[in-house]
């Protein structure tokens, strides 16, 4: 029934010539093919690129840099940094800090913790809880390997030790049952024990001795908020502070000494310990000047002070240890000049670093025999904690530094992606008239060749 | 099966630019229709079992990929430009008349027309070319062939026109 439109297709088929088109079909198919060359060339380079830089987890470990260096100066992480745990791995860290400052908090007032490479000025961040403090509740592994922070989510407070060398996590806690926050209050020089400090209802503390196998002994005593906790470098005692008592004890939690502290004298700060273990270091202030003394840590007696400078104009100092120059290194704080509190006055050590009364730290070397002291390391106004490795501490060296600004490899990354996609969807809905276009230049050409 | 791309187009292409031809109504989209199916064959040259097979899938697959493209540009036109003249030979007069009828259907009615028609091909087998159901082909072949009798009434069988009436 339908013979008349075969005829029909077949007449008016029968007088179409051939069409020549073998010499077309070849360059056409060869300019295929290096198109198709060329996108999987793009998209081999843009892989490898996501690879690098994205979040990954692996097992290469950077080495331990050899030239380890406190840095002049730090600069507030730029946005969009690449996290602790991104690749490349940033390897053993130098320095932490935390304050207030802008770029320095993320959600909700959280902070965050600003990571410097060990000989280099590459920076990494990890984003921790509000009122992070490095130094005091986020601490820098002694080889400046791993960084313990605390963390808090639906199933209750732990504490999280990060590798940067290897972007491994885990968590450690006290076991102590109904704790409301535990922080990470000092590293032993072994890298191997934390000492953790629980917050307790109503309203108590607790110091525990947690070892990175699993083992939890829980001491005695409480330990002062905001108080230094010093592991002598053996890493056989550890001093803290609870009230105005100083307290030693051994790794099993036995109380080996303890002695009252003289008003105005705070235990010194994580280097509170003689390089040879025989003194405990004490800070002193008179008014807003602040000088080091020595006390025997078995009864506490006054061994007079240090020949190092003293420190003016500052709310408090932490001492992070000594270098091998025998220099002490401290931590200065200043004070904020919107402190609504007088530091020449008592004031709690809890309150002397806290956020809203400090403006800016301070790293400065005190020398044997110095009349002043040297400021090593500067940060912006807002940093306001600041941890040191002790191997950078012990090392001495000082190098100049170039903090990063602009915009992190993350910012770069998202940008690039978020990019393509928009430009993806560009070229899908506008594609109809893009085919007709390049369908029309190629007529155009076809007949400016003809 | 010829032994080299060069031979095979040189012995099919009077064939495949007649069917370019039904299936586009316009030597110039026939010829570029045939440059991409060739084209794409001669990718997979070494790849191919039947090229014939496959030069005619893949020109109805493009075709039908174009008229979706240029359906918007089509339907903004006015009336075909090809219209049969006094002064021309009748098959030329035919071919317009048909070339002028094939572009009132739509690409897939096109392909069944010409699937069916000139390459007489079952149902079975147009929707294997096509890729859809046998149901798909007789929808489009009863709709192709219902709108070339209101556009061509001289191109179908007038006695079956009368009897399906």
């Amino acid at each position: 029934m339908t013979s008349r439109l075969r005829d029909s297709l077949r007449t008016a088929a029968s007088d179409v010539p051939a069409y020549p088109v073998y010499e077309k079909a070849l360059a056409t198919a060869r300019r295929s093919r290096r198109r198709t060359a060329l996108a999987a060339m793009a998209a081999l380079v843009l892989t490898a690129l996501a690879g690098a830089l994205l979040p990954a987890t692996g097992s290469s470990v950077p080495a331990a840099g050899t030239d380890a260096a406190l840095p002049d100066r730090v600069g507030v992480p730029p946005r969009g940094s690449l996290h602790a745990t991104d690749r490349p791995r940033i390897g053993p860290s130098s320095v932490i800090f935390t304050g207030r400052a802008d770029g320095m908090e993320w959600a909700n007032e959280h902070s965050i913790i600003a990571i410097v490479g060990a000989d280099s000025d590459r920076y990494r961040i990890i984003k921790g809880e509000a009122d992070t403090r490095a130094g005091a509740n986020t601490v820098l592994s002694p080889d400046g390997r791993q960084i313990a922070f605390s963390e808090l989510d639906s199933t209750g407070p732990r504490v999280r030790i990060v590798d940067l060398a290897t972007g491994d996590s885990r968590t450690v806690d006290s076991g102590i049952p109904n704790t409301v926050q535990v922080v990470p209050v000092a590293w032993s020089p072994d890298g191997r024990t934390l000492v953790l400090r629980d917050t307790l209802p109503p309203n108590d503390d607790a110091l525990s001795i947690v070892t990175l196998d699993g083992e939890r002994i829980r001491l005695a005593e409480a330990g002062e908020p905001g108080s230094p906790v010093a592991f002598s470098p053996d890493g056989a005692r550890l001093a803290f502070q609870s009230g105005r008592n100083v307290s030693v004890v051994d790794l099993a939690g036995r109380r080996l000494s303890s002695f009252t502290l003289p008003p105005e004298t705070e235990l010194a700060g994580k280097g509170a310990w003689s390089a040879d273990g025989r003194t405990l270091t004490m800070t002193r202030h008179e008014g807003m000047r602040w000088s080091l003394r020595r006390v025997d840590p078995t009864t506490g007696r006054d061994l007079g002070a240090l020949d190092v400078p003293a420190v003016s104009g500052v709310t408090a100092i932490r001492l992070l240890g000594w270098s091998a120059d025998g220099s002490a290194r401290v931590v200065a704080y200043q004070p904020a000049a919107t402190a609504e509190v007088r530091f020449d006055i008592f004031l709690e050590m809890e309150q002397r670093l806290a956020y809203a009364n400090v403006s800016t730290v301070q790293v400065l070397a005190l020398g044997r025999g110095a009349g002043t002291p040297t400021t090593l390391l500067t940060a912006p106004q807002g940093v306001i904690a600041i941890d040191v490795a002790d191997n950078v501490i012990r090392g001495g060296q000082v190098r100049h530094a170039n903090p990063p600004t602009a915009f992190g490899p993350r910012f770069w990354l998202w940008t690039g992606l978020i990019t393509v996609l928009l430009v993806g969807i560009v070229l899908y809905r506008t594609r109809e008239k893009l085919a007709l276009w390049l369908d029309d230049q190629r007529v155009s050409r076809r007949q400016a060749a003809d | 099966m010829a032994e080299t791309f060069h031979d095979f187009v040189v012995q099919r292409s009077a064939a495949l630019s007649r069917r370019a031809y039904l299936l586009t109504g316009d030597h110039q989209l026939a010829e570029d229709l045939l440059q991409n199916a060739l084209a794409r064959t001669y990718r997979h040259w070494r790849r191919i079992t039947d090229p014939e097979a496959y030069v005619r899938r893949a020109m109805y697959h493009q075709q039908v990929t174009w008229w979706r493209r240029r359906r918007l540009v089509e339907r903004l036109e006015s009336e075909p430009t090809e219209q049969p003249g006094d002064d021309h030979s009748d098959t030329t007069a035919l071919r317009l008349t048909l070339a002028a009828a094939l572009r009132q259907l739509t690409a897939r009615q096109r392909a069944v027309v010409v699937l069916r028609f000139y390459e007489d091909l079952t149902e079975a087998q147009v929707a294997e070319v096509l890729g859809c159901s046998v149901g798909t082909v007789k929808r489009h072949g009863y709709d192709a062939i219902r709108r070339l009798r209101a556009i061509a009434p001289d191109l179908v069988d007038r006695t079956t026109e009368r009897s399906a009436r």
